[in-house]
């Protein structure tokens, strides 16, 4: 099932309007962390490493309702930690609901089945389950055996309750393209309505800073995985995103794209960098110096970055800019297929790490984080 | 930098001996994931997550931000105002690489353990 036609007409809209506008810096999705604490304890996951006064803390409504009027964009991912474990959770997304704003909830849904009452279907709200793989590989990724059939149950659930449902995966080195693609069949067996995911990166403060992709690496695992791809897949990404991935284009960082609101303020300068926060979000836009981010600036932290939360926008802007980058979007939505002889004998061959659990392990370059 | 390389700042009192010092110290304060202790110069301690810091040119012109222990309110110190720093709570990225989840996920396989994981860490211990 691709994205609803309406929330296509609204994004297309809103950025037509920054456009004609001539606003050259504009947000395209809030990152809504209303907290930080997790049910998980993802080895490689920065997110979640703060004293216990700091994950005890909720965001309350009113302040994200306030964060969501000044960002202004259209739609609203929540990540966190887990936002299921907000009291208030519902309120928040009702509040959101009612602003009609597009709602992705991100969740690695082990709360998923027993708060799936707390919502009402809407257009407007996607539960976006966090799933890193086939289950040998989610259930390592995520440091719980038996947390790939909690979350596929509770995504079968939502499904079955008539909820919007994507996934959302982070690729690291040593990811077998065909286990990749099989999740893929998995995923659209479930009935999910799309499928999100990027290359990991480092954070800044994460833990774990060994494994993260390199990006001529990434570019030949997507290359090989999106390559030849099956109609029955619906991905909800760009499709010009989906070429930069695969090496098919190049785009400059966009980090002011997807700003990020946490208890610390606004995130300077993105979802994955930590460098320092701003009190207002006119603040993080006229106060960052944006040129000290992005490839072109030589910051060795932006390196080797190619994530969802800073090239989406930039894939996005593209199709909105040119009509070049307009029949591109066409083009990439129409012929999804995108046939390579090479990739398909990459596929093919044995993979050099036949036992998938220790895929990552063997590795010893960089790994970490969540891409977003 | 894995977790094996991190630098063990846990517990270090800092030496703020010079204006380079000071700024070196609030920097890894900065990075650190877990409290700090900053004395100001009038003697009085505050303890909490350091979570920003803004660079000046001058001491003066620079500050950190800090959310103390047991509030949600976010209180600015200058640079020139602190005269301690502690790297007073536990460090709490310590000792979760990858590579410590893996090594600890084989030695329970190998022990014949099912339902192997990793569990958050209790928010009522600190």
């Amino acid at each position: 099932m691709p994205i609803p036609i309406s929330q296509m007409w609204t994004v297309a809209s809103y950025v037509l309007k920054q456009k004609f506008q001539g606003r050259e810096r504009y947000p395209l999705v809030l990152m809504l962390e209303p907290l930080f604490r997790c049910n998980l304890a993802c080895a490689g996951c920065g997110k979640i490493q703060y004293p216990a006064h700091i994950l005890k803390t909720n965001l309350s409504v009113e302040d994200c309702m306030k964060a969501v009027d000044e960002c202004g964009a259209p739609m609203v991912s929540i990540p966190g930690g887990e936002p299921l474990m907000h009291p208030q959770i519902d309120e928040i997304v009702n509040g959101l609901v009612a602003r009609k704003k597009y709602i992705y909830l991100c969740t690695n849904a082990l709360l998923l089945k027993e708060k799936l009452h707390l919502f009402r279907p809407s257009k407007y709200l996607t539960f976006s389950v966090h799933m890193d793989g086939q289950k040998e590989h989610h259930d390592l990724s995520v440091c719980k055996e038996g947390g790939y059939e909690i979350a596929a149950e509770a995504i079968k659930v939502a499904v079955k309750g008539g909820f919007r449902v994507t996934t959302n995966t982070t690729l690291f080195d040593g990811a077998d393209p065909q286990s990749v693609r099989d999740f893929f069949d998995d995923m659209t067996a479930l009935g999910v309505e799309g499928m999100m995911f990027s290359p990991g990166y480092s954070y800044d403060k994460a833990p774990d800073q060994q494994h993260f992709l390199g990006k001529e690496k990434t570019r030949q695992l997507f290359q090989t995985i999106l390559s030849n791809r099956k109609s029955e897949w619906y991905f909800n990404l760009s499709p010009l995103f989906l070429e930069y991935l695969m090496g098919q284009r190049n785009y400059s960082c966009t980090p002011w794209g997807m700003p990020t609101y946490n208890m610390f303020g606004w995130q300077k300068p993105c979802y994955l960098l930590q460098d320092g926060y701003a009190d207002t979000f006119a603040e993080l836009m006229e106060e960052t110096e944006w040129a000290n981010y992005g490839e072109e600036s030589g910051n060795p932290k932006c390196a080797n970055c190619m994530v969802h939360s800073g090239f989406e926008a930039s894939a996005v802007h593209d199709t909105f800019n040119s009509w070049s980058g307009f029949l591109a979007t066409v083009r990439g939505t129409l012929f999804s297929k995108y046939p390579n002889k090479a990739a398909l004998n990459m596929l093919n061959k044995p993979s050099k790490h036949p036992e998938k659990l220790v895929q990552l392990e063997t590795k010893q370059e960089e790994r970490t984080g969540v891409g977003a | 930098m894995s977790v094996e390389a991190r630098e063990n700042l846990q517990g270090q009192t800092w030496q703020l001996a010079s204006d380079e010092e000071l700024r070196l110290g609030l920097e890894k304060a900065f990075d650190y994931r877990g409290d700090v202790t900053i004395t100001r110069r009038d003697g009085t301690a505050i303890a909490g997550y350091l979570f920003d810091r803004k660079t000046g040119k001058t001491l003066s012109e620079s500050l950190v931000r800090i959310i103390p222990t047991g509030t949600t309110q976010r209180v600015s110190l200058p640079y020139t105002d602190i005269a301690g720093l502690v790297f007073s709570g536990r460090d709490t990225a310590a000792g979760k690489s990858w590579e410590a989840w893996v090594k600890k996920y084989n030695e329970k396989k190998q022990a014949g353990e099912v339902q192997i994981e990793l569990l958050p860490e209790s928010l009522e211990d600190e």
